[in-house]
């Protein structure tokens, strides 16, 4: 049976994950040039705000009915978590030394983490998440899960919208603008404060989608989900040409790509056998980081490689 | 918010003799319950603090302090002693060249919090205060009487802007709790230092050698704590004691003199580390000890890579990590692919070496781009080298790194015919397996700390200043960027290597899961910055004096359990808020900071 | 004069806080022999009581807590009343170090139960060893620890005196899933997957080992990241694999998600572990896909053994926060064995403890012998558990249901 067509899907499937997630971190980055470390943290507690409404629902209530009022649980509890960040521990540091909120982001990240751990009911061990019912789907030797069919949609669904927003609208437009030069942007008479909550609340309503399609497709939430997608999210971020929206999107795909490829058939290869498998494919994602960062610094489609540092 | 840029223009001055404390007292009177206060703390210190032993400490004895009482007795005799020199009594002057009144505050507010909270807590865990014995009110009340008399000290009122009445209420309550806050900070404020006479080098040694026995002592006994309550009590008197001191001038003054002797500081400071295992009776607080040692060297480490070139790494500990793979494979360990057993010299310089080559090969490509970068890919590294080490075990990978089973079984050291696992007996006192590694360590943070200095102080090290202040400005003036920040970069991880040698030959034992991005257990790539960040970047006592701190803190804490990486997060965040130059600040970081305030007083003298 | 009066002061104020160190520790030593009267002996423990293990830490900690309990209300030993130490290890070797240093230092310490992970009595043997003190780990695994580096090519050497465990190591558990598999259940081809971890890669390794050398058929091999939870890519190799079962080496939070999936592709084969995903949190994380996957755990199941029961019913009564969890009876029987131990050397001594107690209880533990919790308990020229009784669970309904019970042999 020929594998590829199957992991292919894998591999899509995982880097629109992947790619929902890198949004918050490019579009944070494209405006304020700050990697946000917390923000795989805000993902994380977006699952969690999807998992509460469900249980705080009468039990019973078909998934259909109550998805639409987890998506929005998650979006408020992860849009509510970055925003007051933003107002309480990055702004009074802006225009400080660049060192000082990356070591602020850290240090959310670590205390969202424990906290969740510490006083979430039961969220020592991971948490199961309700399934959306009915079986598989098949496509000849493709199947894909039901879980994975709220993916499938929200991801370009996403994308599309984000994608008129900042085209579109004035404050896409005011955006942009400030991503280009937040001085002129201000003389413009562009709020340029409002327009950094608006990117840290966009990117973690992206991050809060993306945490519900992992439920779904996982059935778990955990508290400790967030740091390694975080991470990947950030390489995919990168990878795609950090500060491009549209860049994200595709970095996750590619990296999502190469990790389940590199999985499925890196031991295939003559003189490789050891080196395939699931506990190298991370291994693999590194190595294509440093190769795009040595060859094409500014990533598949960033453009910007002024440096503004 | 515009609209008050108006009214600024016309401050409520108050004018400079409205000089009151924050509590309404006559000031001779304040002084006066100020000062006798402090000594009868110390005297009820020697009282019966509760009837029972079962309290930690068995606070029961009249006449012989144990546990906290001293500590609140250390407090109380600060106090008393500040509020003597206050009254200009001949003698004591010396102890308060910045002026006494913020020193007496800040003394004072040491034995009241000790006290208090030792009471509080011999009621809690007793059930009610009448498990108190008489001496319990009376160190709370003759704490309580000196705190009531030092806050009532007059202070020079700082100038307050009265809050705009048309502002929203919210803004009004944010406008009123800032003055709130200013007045505080001005209840504490202390004077320029008076010019300190000058004294023969040899009493400027000798109080560098007494102030240095001091800090053993103080670092012994916060080590040797040996519950949690002692531990705590010890925290608050030594931070409350320590800023009382800055307060006073003191500390200032001692750094004059350090300044002045270098050299003979720096000897003195290792020749004290180096007593430490001699105060010690058994291996206990030795082991912890020479962890302390490893965790603050490799802080001190990354203190060239963050704190002098800015660069951010995020995957520090992988370096140490790769440094103690490396020594563990060449010492002789049975679990080791390779049989082979180097000597020591040459297994801590395999480490360092191979640390190095992975310092280039991980910098080489990402050091070319910004900054952030950086961090990312370091980050990534942490991660890959754990992983990597996991796979390389023979069966899904080459066997190099034995998997998750790590090399074991490192055998010890055996120099010159001295075996490290042995017991020795040096000049009658006892010489344990970890004192020994304690020693050996030592000699490596002396490595670490001169090639810190000569490094920060040579042509390079201002380019790495000059790159981390304004990396454009620097590349203009003639500073081949990529060159001095890999230079940087490999130096770090050379000096991790070092630091892994040793600690692979300590804990026996190397395996994946000691080198992770976040754990409650130091070293690791979160905590290591934090202790940079913590003590102050850019300097040397910084980062040893963090990695201290952040070791013991979650050591001695164990009632913190669960929510030490919680707490630890917090603080992180607080910290970068409030003081994001550390414990011990770089002179140029503080200015940079705090721009805006007037300079700190510890700095009008520092032309010396 | 100023000088003077300055020096003075500096070495008065020296040599004051010099000498609080000296008084300041004045009580600390006293307070122990004064309790209850007669002699305490304390039992330490040494695991993991914060972070992702705790669960399993705690459950060590109060069952040797309601070990050392039993013993005094029954006066068990005669004049001696045991007191616990636990510490915490946080799963990292350095500091499961430091605990051992702290344990020795405390001379009422005669045995210690711990640790939880191989890597950390890794660091803490040798270190007992140089002290003569009794460590009885009940979770260890890892063969090399009694058996030396180079167990596996028959050159058996126990590498430290004073290390014993109650657990059974991956060379026994590992071939006998692979002996179930192979005979009873008749399955010949299967996929092995691991999570790199100790416990995890020690089992797949000697499962796979025995699977082939009766004559089964590796269909494929894989490793995965338990911190990630997409195993797509490697469920998509099994289902093409076409084996008729998985063994995965590993714990429950990656297996009963990896179970999930493998049965979600279309793949309807029964997943198998070791006593790691012999938990009711497997049940709930593999979901109602996962009935029919097979755990094996040491010792015979709880019903059958009266021992166990008690163990039990006292840890219910004992109304402890946390569960017993996996090593919970294990950790009975190690401190049980040490209470056991020092019986011996009190009631050889005249009912008083020797001045050497240490090594006597060390020379002690090697002739215990006693039915506890996971049966018979009594350790061989290794240090091993001698007990190499093992049951097969199936994931039935909504719990574990023993299957089959029996003793490895070689």
């Amino acid at each position: 049976m020929n594998e590829l067509p199957q992991q292919l899907v894998n591999g899509l499937l995982l880097g629109s994950m992947y790619g929902l997630v890198a949004i918050g971190y490019t579009m944070v980055y494209g405006i304020v040039q700050l990697i946000n470390f917390a923000h795989g943290e805000i993902f994380m507690t977006g699952g969690f705000g999807a998992l509460t409404v469900w249980l705080i629902l009468p039990g019973g209530t078909t998934l259909w009915l109550a998805l639409p009022l987890m998506i929005i649980g998650a979006i408020i509890v992860a849009v509510t978590i970055a925003v007051g960040a933003e107002r309480f521990a990055y702004r009074p540091l802006r225009g400080g030394p660049r060192l000082a909120p990356l070591i602020t982001a850290i240090g959310i990240s670590l205390a969202l983490q424990q906290a969740v751990w510490a006083w979430y009911p039961g969220a020592t061990s991971s948490l199961t998440f309700p399934e959306i019912p009915g079986g598989p789907f098949h496509f000849g030797s493709v199947t894909i899960q039901t879980g994975d069919i709220f993916l499938l949609t929200a991801a370009p669904l996403s994308m599309a919208i984000l994608g008129y927003f900042v085209m579109k609208t004035r404050t896409g437009r005011g955006m942009q603008a400030t991503a280009q030069d937040p001085d002129t942007a201000k003389l413009m008479g562009i709020n340029t404060d409002r327009i950094i909550v608006v990117a840290f609340a966009l990117g973690a309503a992206f991050a809060a989608i993306g945490a519900v399609a992992y439920g779904l497709k996982y059935g778990e939430v955990n508290f400790r989900m967030g740091f390694i997608l975080g991470l990947k999210a950030f390489t995919a971020a990168v990878l795609g040409g950090i500060g491009n929206i549209y860049g994200a999107m595709i970095g996750g795909l590619a990296l999502g790509l190469a990790e389940t490829l590199a999985t499925a058939f890196i031991a295939d290869i003559p003189g490789m056998q050891q080196l395939g498998g699931q506990s190298w494919a991370d291994v693999w994602a590194f190595v294509l980081l440093i190769l795009v960062l040595l060859f094409r610094p500014q990533g598949l489609l960033g453009e910007r490689v002024a440096d503004r540092a | 918010m515009t609209t008050q840029t108006t009214t600024a223009d016309t401050p409520h001055t108050t004018t400079t003799d409205e000089r009151t404390g924050l509590i309404a007292l006559p000031p001779h009177i304040a002084r006066a319950t100020a000062t006798a206060g402090g000594a009868l703390t110390v005297v009820s210190a020697f009282l019966a603090w509760t009837w029972t032993p079962a309290f930690p400490g068995d606070l029961t004895y009249y006449g012989y302090p144990g546990g906290l009482q001293w500590l609140v007795l250390i407090g109380g005799a600060l106090t008393a002693l500040f509020g003597l020199a206050s009254y200009g009594i001949k003698g004591t002057r010396w102890l308060v060249p910045a002026g006494a009144d913020s020193a007496i505050k800040l003394s004072a507010l040491a034995a009241f919090v000790t006290a208090w909270y030792t009471v509080i807590a011999i009621s809690v865990q007793l059930g009610g205060v009448i498990n108190l014995e008489p001496g319990g009110y009376v160190v709370a009340l003759a704490t309580l009487a000196a705190l009531i008399g030092a806050l009532a000290l007059p202070f020079e009122r700082p100038q307050l802007l009265p809050a705009d009445p048309e502002d929203a209420g919210w803004d009004q309550f944010k406008h009123r709790a800032g003055n709130q806050w200013a007045t505080t900070k001005a209840a504490f404020a202390t004077g320029p230092i008076a010019p300190a006479r000058r004294l023969p080098g040899y009493a400027e040694i000798l109080i560098i050698t007494a102030v240095l026995a001091l800090g053993l002592t103080v670092f012994t006994y916060g080590i040797g704590t040996e519950y949690d309550e002692l531990f705590l009590g010890f925290l608050m008197t030594a931070g409350f004691g320590f800023a009382a001191l800055n307060k006073a001038g003191l500390i200032a003054r001692v750094s004059l003199l350090t300044a002045r002797h270098r050299n003979v500081a720096m000897i003195g400071a290792f020749v004290a580390a180096a007593a430490f295992p001699f105060t010690q009776s058994d291996d206990q607080y030795a082991t912890i000890g020479v962890n302390i040692l490893i965790f603050a060297t490799v802080a001190l480490g990354l203190n060239i890579v963050v704190g002098l070139a800015g660069l951010l790494d995020l995957g520090y500990v992988a370096f140490l990590g790769v440094g103690a793979y490396a020594a563990a494979m060449v010492s002789g360990s049975p679990s080791s692919p390779y049989d082979v057993h180097l000597p020591f010299w040459a297994a801590i310089l395999v480490g360092a070496a191979v640390s190095m080559i992975f310092g280039v090969l991980i910098g080489a490509p990402t050091l070319r781009l910004r900054g952030d970068y950086l961090a990312i890919v370091t980050l990534g590294f942490g991660e890959i080298f754990r992983i990597t080490v996991l796979n390389l075990d023979g069966t899904s990978g080459p066997d190099v790194t034995n998997g998750s089973n790590g090399i074991s079984s490192i055998p010890n050291l055996n120099m010159f015919g001295f075996d490290f696992g042995a017991v020795h007996t040096i000049g009658g006192f006892t010489i344990g397996r970890f004192a020994n590694y304690f020693f050996l360590m030592l000699l490596v943070t002396l490595i670490v700390v001169v090639v810190f200095r000569r490094s920060a102080e040579s042509r390079i090290g201002r380019a790495w200043i000059a790159i981390r202040e304004d990396e454009t400005a620097a590349l203009a003036m003639g500073i081949n960027g990529f060159r001095v920040k890999l230079v940087a970069f490999a130096l770090g991880a050379t000096l991790a290597g070092l630091a892994g040698a040793v600690q692979a030959h300590v804990t026996y034992t190397v395996t994946p899961e000691q080198y992770q991005f976040a754990h409650v257990v130091p070293p690791n790539s979160a905590f290591l910055l934090a202790a940079v960040v913590l003590g102050g970047m850019g300097t040397i006592s910084g980062p040893l004096v963090g990695g201290a701190l952040l070791f013991l803190i979650p050591n001695k804490l164990q009632f913190l359990g669960d929510y030490q990486l919680l707490a630890f997060g917090v603080a992180l965040v607080l910290l970068m808020r409030f003081r994001p130059e550390g414990l011990i600040p770089n002179r140029r970081r503080q200015l940079e900071f705090h721009e805006n305030e007037e300079a700190p007083a510890t700095l009008t003298k520092a032309g010396a | 004069m100023r000088q003077r009066s300055l020096l003075i002061l500096t070495a008065v104020l020296t040599t004051g806080a010099l000498s609080l160190t000296a008084c300041g520790s004045r009580d600390d030593k006293g307070g122990d022999a004064a309790a209850g009267g007669g002699t305490t002996v304390v039992i330490g423990v040494d695991a993991p009581l914060t972070g992702d293990l705790s669960a399993l830490g705690l459950g060590i900690k109060n069952s040797v807590d309601l070990a050392a309990k039993q013993a005094n209300e029954k006066k068990y030993v005669d004049g001696v009343t045991f007191k616990i130490e636990a510490l915490d290890d946080q799963a990292q070797p350095s500091s499961g170090q430091q605990n051992a240093t702290k344990l020795v230092a405390n001379k009422n310490v005669l045995g210690v139960v711990g640790p939880l992970n191989s890597s950390v009595a890794e660091s803490m043997q040798k270190v007992f060893d140089d002290a003569k003190l009794v460590q009885v780990s009940p979770a260890n695994t890892n063969p090399a620890l009694t058996q030396g580096q180079d167990w596996n090519d028959g050159t058996k050497k126990r590498p430290y005196a004073s290390y014993f465990r109650t657990s059974t190591t991956d060379a026994i558990q590992g071939p006998f899933a692979a002996q179930y598999l192979f005979n009873d259940a008749k399955k010949k081809k299967v996929f092995v997957v691991d999570d790199k971890k100790t416990y995890g890669a020690g089992l797949a390794a000697t499962f796979k080992a025995e699977f082939v050398k009766l004559g089964g058929k590796v269909a494929g091999e894989d490793h995965v990241n338990p911190d990630t939870k997409d195993f797509s890519a490697v469920v998509t190799k099994i289902k093409n694999s076409g084996a008729d079962v998985v063994y995965y080496g590993g714990e429950y939070p990656a297996a009963g998600p990896l179970s999930k999936q493998i049965k979600a592709s279309g793949a309807k084969i029964p997943l198998i572990g070791g006593d790691g995903i012999y938990s009711a949190e497997f049940i709930k994380l593999s979901g109602k896909e996962g009935v029919g996957d097979l755990a094996t755990s040491v010792g015979a199941p709880v019903e059958t053994l009266p021992s166990a029961k008690e163990f039990v019913e006292n840890y219910e009564k004992a109304k402890y926060k946390e569960a017993f969890e996996a090593y919970g009876g294990y950790s009975y029987d190690s401190a049980w064995s040490i209470i056991e131990a020092v019986k011996k050397v009190v009631d050889d001594n005249g009912g008083k403890l020797p001045s050497d107690a240490r090594t006597k209880v060390l020379d002690a533990m090697k002739g215990v012998s006693f039915d506890g919790v996971t049966g018979k308990v009594s350790f061989d020229e290794f240090g091993d558990a001698t007990n190499k009784q093992l049951t097969v669970y199936r994931y039935e309904g909504n719990a574990w249901k023993p299957v089959k019970s029996g003793t490895y042999t070689g």
